[in-house]
């Protein structure tokens, strides 16, 4: 077995017998020992929890019960996921003596399957205002280099994901805070359909944005993550009920037939990207097509309209979350967050309004589209990760990304890597699935992982 | 790129601020005005598609029982 497994791997290991629950978790806590200090992803490392809850996972394995596939792996939240008795500070000033009574819906669903959590990992200030230098924990570095931007807001799972510090994590998505340090760390990450994994006890950025889900090593870990965390929850009003299949089964059976719509407006008028991410683009859509995918350009709104959407939705519903604080403790925010989320104390009910008609309008048209094809395509972000130096607030007012139009449209969307730039940095692919077949997505994912030899490569610390 | 100019002048702007609630420093506050040119673009966008019929239904649901 390599030396930083996948989910897969160490699972299969572990249900044969051939890997130890403890030595798994103390083979990540050294590398955590020796690279932290380099990479920041922690807020706090629960070792001796961790260490507990090893112990114990390897006495059930060996009685006879064990809890499937999660049983024994090392993971860790974002921080804004509760956890009852552990801190949950959001990475913020405002939370930093906060500690939840009650865990989150998909913490104990990951529980229940057995993880052993390894703590609480950092974010940007309540999942948007990073990265911040002003705040009481560091932004993360890159694994892959550690003066490069590991994305955000689930900055901390990219980078002890990729660092192998863990095997998976938690993240959330509003308009891409999954997706993009998934793309940025080399790693796979899928925001579900809206309203598949529960929100609740997870802390609120924008209620009708915000998704939760796994990220990992490896689309077949992404797929054994969801089957934990999806499904029905009274406790979160927007929770669905639908079928949930075995994501795990649904991975084998290959895109032969499958008809896939390529965005290509997206990023070669509506905006631009680096040669090295429209030259994946293409060998994507050549394995796609090799693999028995029928491939076409398809049409959408584009991408501004989209962006506007999104933004004048988060940001009123974000100023709406935190204008209790934002009027009694302004400056205690990080100016990163106060400059992104601010700007939503001046949007007016009737912007709003019309925005939330303007998504209805995009998500007919992006289902209209959808009746032709099974699947989109599209890069996940413009180029690879860039300089954290040079990642300023407003970047997503300014230019708009790949990622918000499938929060506007509640669609299952995974970002996957698909190659490395010649900086050695990580470039990725973003699929995209009509709503509730989370399932064909994560198929079309595998397919294309397997038929790559992307995830050969770690990060060297 | 910087922010598109904001349409709102300033003292308008301060008006929006004081009627917000929020406490902002001179400084924060010419940083939001020059801000508000992103929101002011966004809202006019998505208007932009001409005149919405009186029925469009925005993306809301209200499910009138509590679970």
């Amino acid at each position: 077995m390599r030396d930083i497994p996948s989910i897969c791997e160490a699972s299969a290991a572990i249900a044969a017998g051939r890997l130890s629950p403890i030595a798994l978790t103390e083979a990540c806590l050294a590398r955590i020992d020796r690279h932290e200090k380099q990479v920041h992803s922690f807020i706090r490392l629960e070792r001796d929890r961790a260490l507990g809850a090893a112990r114990t996972a390897e006495a059930e394995i060996k009685a006879g019960r064990r809890r499937g596939d999660l049983h024994g792996i090392p993971f860790a939240y974002k921080d804004i996921y509760e956890t009852a008795g552990i801190p949950t500070t959001a990475h913020s000033k405002l939370l930093i003596e906060h500690v939840p009574t009650r865990d989150a819906t998909t913490v104990t669903k990951l529980a229940d399957a057995g993880i052993i959590s390894f703590g609480k990992l950092a974010t940007h200030e309540f999942a948007i205002g990073g990265p911040s230098f002003d705040l009481p924990f560091p932004p993360p570095c890159n694994p892959w280099s550690i003066e490069h931007f590991t994305g955000g807001s689930s900055s901390g799972t990219g980078a002890a994901v990729a660092a192998g510090f863990v095997l998976g994590g938690t993240g959330s998505d509003t308009g891409g805070s999954i997706r993009t340090p998934s793309a940025f760390c080399g790693l796979a990450g899928i925001k579900p359909t809206y309203g598949l994994v529960s929100r609740a006890g997870i802390l609120p950025l924008s209620f009708t944005l915000d998704h939760a889900g796994p990220m990992a090593w490896t689309v077949e870990d992404c797929a054994i993550l969801l089957q934990a965390m999806a499904g029905h929850d009274r406790a979160d009003p927007a929770s669905a009920n639908p079928l949930i299949p075995d994501y795990r089964a649904e991975l084998v059976g290959g895109i032969k037939n499958v008809s896939i719509g390529v965005i290509r407006h997206f990023y070669e008028r509506d905006t631009t990207v680096t040669s090295e991410v429209g030259a994946a683009m293409e060998a994507s859509i050549s394995v796609l097509s090799r693999l028995g995918a029928s491939v076409r350009d398809v049409t959408l709104p584009p991408l501004q309209d989209w962006q506007a959407c999104c933004m004048i939705i988060m940001l009123a519903e974000a100023y709406a979350v935190h204008e209790p604080w934002l009027r009694t403790r302004f400056n205690d925010y990080g100016k990163c967050f106060r400059d992104r989320v601010a700007p939503g104390a001046f949007i007016s009910s009737a912007d709003y309004m019309a925005a939330t008609r303007h998504r209805r309008e995009l998500q007919e048209k992006l289902a209209r589209v959808m009746t032709d094809v099974d699947l989109l395509i599209l890069p996940s972000t413009p180029g690879p990760a860039p300089l954290t130096k040079d990642v300023g607030s407003y970047g997503v007012f300014e230019i708009p990304n790949f990622t918000m139009p499938f929060n506007v449209a509640g669609t299952p969307a995974l970002s996957l890597c698909n190659g490395y730039g010649a900086s050695g940095l990580p470039l990725s692919l973003q699929i995209v699935g009509r709503p509730f077949e989370d399932a064909a997505v994560l198929r079309a994912g595998h397919a294309h992982e397997k038929a790559t030899p992307w995830k050969e490569r770690r990060p060297q610390l | 790129m910087p922010a598109p100019k904001p349409r709102i002048n300033r003292e308008d702007f301060d008006a929006l601020v004081r009627a917000s609630g929020l406490t902002l420093n001179e400084e924060q506050k010419s940083e939001l005005h020059a801000a508000y040119g992103y929101i002011e673009a966004m809202s006019a966008r998505v208007r932009s598609s001409g005149e919405r019929p009186r029925s469009a239904e925005p993306a809301i649901i209200f499910n009138p029982r509590v679970t």
